[in-house]
C-alpha cells in the first residue's frame, strides 16, 4: 500500500521559525515535524501563531528566520515548488468572491497540471454537499458552504501536505464528517496533515498528536489521547494560561 | 413603515456621524494624518486662489469676454447640478462613511448614512474642479469690487446643488432597488437623452437653457456686484433655506431607498455561470477569473457602462472637435482606474490567500491583472470616442494619430499608476455594494486628483500635437511616454515578485 511506502518519511520540517510583521513577531521560534500518513493539530488561542505558521507552509508568507522544508524543498528557496506540494484551506474566506466553485476547481486544475480532474471534482463537491452550487458565484455562499468549498479546494489535487486552517469553523455535522473523511483519506495515501483549530475535540478526533502554541511559541507537544475528555480539557486550559 | 423624521433623530444622526468619522480617523497613521492636513490646506488654498486670483489678476475692467462668461454662468450652474446628480446616481445614492460589511456591527441609521454621503460628496476632483471653475469664472467676469457679495450666492449654490443632487441620487437608488427598477431607470435615461437630442436637433437648447431657474443666480451675482442689497439678501436667504430643507428632507428618500432590497446585487450573487472549456494557458485562465471578478460586480459593471457612455454623450451634445477629443480617454481611464484599478488586488477579496497558494509565477498573476485593467480602460475609451466622433466631422490624419496615441499613452499611464498604488496601499474592500469604492473616500480624492492632473496634461499635449501636420511628433512622444510608463510598470512587477511585499498585500486585501 502507498501508506506503507511513505511511513516514516518527514513531510514537514520546521526549525526555529520566526515570522515578523514590522515590530510584531507573530511566530517566535517554532519547531515542528510532521511525517507522512500522520495528522497534527495546531492548537492555541487567537494570535498564537497557528495561521501564520500555516501560511508559511503554504508559501504565502515568507519566513523571517528559520528552516522550513516541505517534502525536502526549502520554502524560502522555492515557494512555487512548495505550492505544488501543498493544499491549503485558509482561515479567512479562501474563495474568490465572484467566481463559481467550478471555476475555482478549473483554475486549480490548470495551474496544478491535473488531467481528467472533472470526475474527482464532481465527487468532492457531492461529498461536501456542494453539487447543486457548483456553478453559483461564491459571494452568495453561507459561511459554512465557503468553508466546505475551501476544504475541497485544498484536497482536490491529493497534496502530499494538507494544510487545513479552521476547517470546522461554522460547518454543519455533515460537513464535519466529510472533512474528517478527507483527513483520513489524506493520511491513508501518505500525506502529512496539519489542522489548525479551536475545536479541541474535533482536532483530537482527526489527529494523533497536537502542538500547542502560545504567543507565537510552542509550549507543548502532546499525543491526542492526552487532550481528550475532561482531563484533556484541563491540561489544554492550563497550557493556554 | 413610518416616514416621519424627528428632530431627535436628526440630532442623534449628527452625533453618530461624528462618531463614525472619528472611528475612521482613528485608523489613520501619523503619515496619513499629515497627508490629510496637507491635502486639506492645498484644497483651501486652491479655493481661495480660484476666487481671488481671477478677480485681482484678470486685467483691466471690463474684462475681455466678461459679459459672455456671465451670460454662460446660469448654464454652468445648471451643469454643476446635473453632474453632481449624475455622480450621486452613479454611486447608488452616495459614498459610505463606513463600508457596508463593517457597518453591520453598528446601529447606523439611514439618516446618518445620508448625512455621511453629503459630507463625502465633495471628496471628488470632478466636484472640486467644477466648483473652482464656477467661482473663478464669476470672479474673473465681475472683478475685485464686492467680491464676497457676488461670490456668496455661487458658493451657496455649490452647496445647495450638492444637496439637491444627493436627494436625486437617493430617489434614483430607491427606484433602482424596486421591481423593474433597472428597466425604469434605463427608460428615464433614454427619455432624457431623447429630449436633449430633440433640443439639439431643433436648435432650441440655448433658449431652453435661457429659461433655466439658475438665471436667478446671475441676478444675485449682479445684485451683489452693484450693491442692490435687498434682492441680494432675499436670494441668499432662499438659497440657505432651500439647502437646509433639502438636506433635512433628503433623509426621507434615503430611508426609502436604503430599506429596499438590493435586487441587482442579490441577483448577481445568486447567479449561475455554466462551465466553459479549459483555457489554453495559465495566463488565459487567470484572465478569465479576473474578468469575471469585474463583470459580475454591480459597482464595476455599472461604473464601466457609465464611463463608456456618459463622457461620449456629453461630447456628442457639446459638439466637441477632434483635437479636443484627446482629453476624453484620460477622463475615462482615470474613472476606470478609480472603480477598482487603484486597489486592483481587492478583486480577489478573501480569496487572495487561496489564489496566492496556487503554483503560478507571480509575474503571470501581475500580468493578468495589468492586462485586464488595460483592456477595460481601452474598451471604455473606445466606446466613448465612437460616440464622441459622431458629430465631430471628418478628422485629419494628425488628429486621428494624436487621438490614438493619447488613448494608448493615458491608458498605460493609468495602469502603471494603478498597479503601483495597488501594491503600495492595499485595502480590504468588498465590492459587492454599488456604493463601494476600492479605497477610503479621502484616499480616493487624492488618487482622482493625481490621475486627473496627469491624464489631462497628457491629453492637452496631444490636443496641441493634433494641430501639427507632421504625425511623427505624436508618435515620438507616444514612444517616450510608453517607455516611461512600462518602466514604472516593470518596477511594480518586480515589487510584486518580492514575497514579503506580496504577502503584505495579500494579507491586507484578504482581511
Amino acid at each position: 500500500m502507498d501508506e506503507l511506502g511513505h511511513q516514516g518519511q518527514t513531510r514537514v520540517d520546521i526549525r526555529g521559525l520566526w515570522v515578523r510583521f514590522g515590530a510584531v513577531a507573530a511566530v517566535r521560534g517554532i519547531d515542528l515535524t510532521a511525517g507522512a500518513g500522520r495528522a497534527t493539530a495546531l492548537l492555541g488561542r487567537n494570535g498564537a501563531g497557528k495561521s501564520t505558521t500555516m501560511r508559511v507552509l503554504a508559501g504565502v508568507i515568507p519566513p523571517t528566520e528559520g528552516y522550513v522544508v516541505v517534502d525536502g524543498i526549502d520554502v524560502s528557496r522555492d515557494p512555487l515548488a512548495v505550492k505544488r506540494l501543498t493544499g491549503y484551506c485558509p482561515d479567512v474566506g479562501g474563495l474568490v468572491p465572484r467566481a463559481t466553485p467550478w471555476e475555482h476547481l478549473q483554475l486549480a486544475a490548470r495551474l496544478r497540471r491535473l488531467e481528467n480532474w472533472e470526475s474527482r471534482a464532481h465527487d468532492l463537491l457531492e461529498r461536501f454537499d456542494l453539487g447543486d452550487a457548483a456553478h453559483r458565484v461564491t459571494s452568495g455562499f453561507s459561511h459554512g458552504m465557503g468553508r466546505r468549498l475551501s476544504v475541497v479546494l485544498a484536497t482536490f489535487h491529493d497534496p502530499s501536505v494538507l494544510l487545513l486552517d479552521e476547517p470546522f469553523d461554522g460547518v454543519d455535522p455533515l460537513g464535519v464528517e466529510a472533512t474528517l473523511e478527507v483527513i483520513a483519506d489524506a493520511r491513508a495515501r501518505g500525506a502529512a496533515v496539519l489542522v489548525s483549530t479551536h475545536l479541541r475535540d474535533l482536532a483530537m478526533q482527526s489527529c494523533e498528536n497536537a502542538l500547542v502554541l502560545r504567543g507565537g511559541s510552542s509550549v507543548a507537544e502532546l499525543r491526542a489521547h492526552e487532550l481528550v475528555g475532561e482531563e484533556g480539557a484541563g491540561v489544554y486550559r492550563a497550557l493556554l494560561d | 413603515m413610518s416616514t416621519a423624521l424627528s428632530w431627535t433623530e436628526l440630532r442623534s444622526s449628527h452625533s453618530d456621524l461624528g462618531s463614525l468619522l472619528a472611528f475612521r480617523r482613528s485608523g489613520l497613521t501619523d503619515t496619513s494624518r499629515r497627508r490629510m492636513r496637507v491635502a486639506g490646506a492645498v484644497v483651501l488654498l486652491l479655493t481661495v486662489a480660484a476666487i481671488v486670483a481671477p478677480a485681482y489678476l484678470g486685467g483691466p475692467l471690463p474684462r475681455e469676454r466678461g459679459g459672455q462668461l456671465l451670460a454662460l454662468l446660469p448654464s454652468m450652474c445648471l451643469g454643476f447640478l446635473v453632474l453632481s446628480a449624475f455622480t450621486a446616481v452613479a454611486s447608488a445614492g452616495g459614498r459610505e462613511v463606513l463600508p457596508r460589511d463593517q457597518a453591520v456591527a453598528f446601529p447606523v441609521s439611514t439618516t446618518t448614512d445620508h448625512l455621511g454621503a453629503l459630507i463625502l460628496a465633495p471628496l471628488n476632483i470632478a466636484w472640486m474642479a467644477q466648483a473652482w471653475t464656477l467661482l473663478g469664472v464669476t470672479a474673473y467676469a465681475a472683478g475685485p469690487d464686492r467680491l464676497w457679495a457676488y461670490e456668496l450666492p455661487i458658493l451657496l449654490w455649490v452647496l445647495v446643488a450638492t444637496v439637491l443632487a444627493q436627494v436625486i441620487g437617493w430617489i434614483a437608488e430607491g427606484v433602482r432597488r424596486g421591481p423593474h427598477g433597472i428597466a425604469t431607470l434605463r427608460a428615464v435615461v433614454v427619455l432624457l437623452v431623447l429630449g436633449t437630442s430633440i433640443l439639439l436637433m431643433t436648435h432650441q437648447l440655448t433658449s431652453a437653457l435661457d429659461r433655466s431657474p439658475t438665471n436667478l443666480l446671475l441676478d444675485m451675482v449682479l445684485d451683489g456686484q452693484t450693491g442692490r442689497w435687498l434682492p441680494w439678501a432675499g436670494g441668499v436667504g432662499v438659497l440657505v433655506v432651500l439647502g437646509l430643507v433639502a438636506a433635512v428632507l433628503g433623509a426621507l428618500p434615503a430611508r426609502w431607498a436604503l430599506h429596499r432590497p438590493m435586487r441587482e446585487e442579490l441577483r448577481l450573487e445568486s447567479g449561475r455561470h455554466q462551465a466553459r472549456t479549459m483555457p489554453r494557458s495559465d495566463f488565459m485562465m487567470m484572465l478569465r477569473i479576473d474578468r469575471a471578478a469585474i463583470w459580475r460586480s454591480v459597482p464595476l459593471r455599472r461604473g464601466l457602462m457609465v464611463l463608456a457612455l456618459m463622457p461620449g454623450a456629453v461630447a456628442l451634445a457639446g459638439d466637441l472637435e477632434w483635437q479636443m477629443l484627446t482629453i476624453l480617454p484620460g477622463l475615462v481611464a482615470s474613472g476606470g482606474a478609480l472603480l477598482f484599478g487603484v486597489n486592483t488586488w481587492c478583486l480577489d477579496g478573501r480569496g487572495a490567500l487561496w489564489r496566492d497558494s496556487l503554483p503560478v509565477s507571480p509575474r503571470v498573476v501581475f500580468a493578468s491583472r495589468a492586462v485586464v485593467l488595460l483592456e477595460v480602460l481601452l474598451c471604455t475609451a473606445a466606446a466613448t470616442l465612437i460616440l464622441a466622433a459622431v458629430r465631430a466631422g471628418r478628422p485629419t490624419t494628425p488628429e486621428v494619430v494624436a487621438l490614438i496615441c493619447s488613448t494608448l499613452v493615458v491608458s498605460v499611464q493609468v495602469v502603471a499608476a494603478g498597479m503601483r498604488w495597488s501594491i503600495a496601499r492595499p485595502f480590504s474592500v468588498d465590492l459587492r455594494s454599488a456604493r463601494a469604492t476600492p479605497a477610503p473616500p479621502v484616499v480616493m480624492a487624492g488618487y482622482s486628483a493625481r490621475l486627473a492632473l496627469v491624464t489631462t496634461v497628457t491629453g492637452l499635449i496631444f490636443s496641441g500635437l493634433a494641430t501639427v501636420e507632421d504625425v511623427r511628433y505624436s508618435v515620438a512622444l507616444t514612444v517616450i511616454l510608453l517607455i516611461w510608463s512600462c518602466w514604472r510598470l516593470e518596477r511594480s512587477a518586480q515589487r510584486w515578485q518580492d514575497p514579503v511585499v506580496r504577502s503584505r498585500v495579500i494579507a491586507t486585501v484578504a482581511g
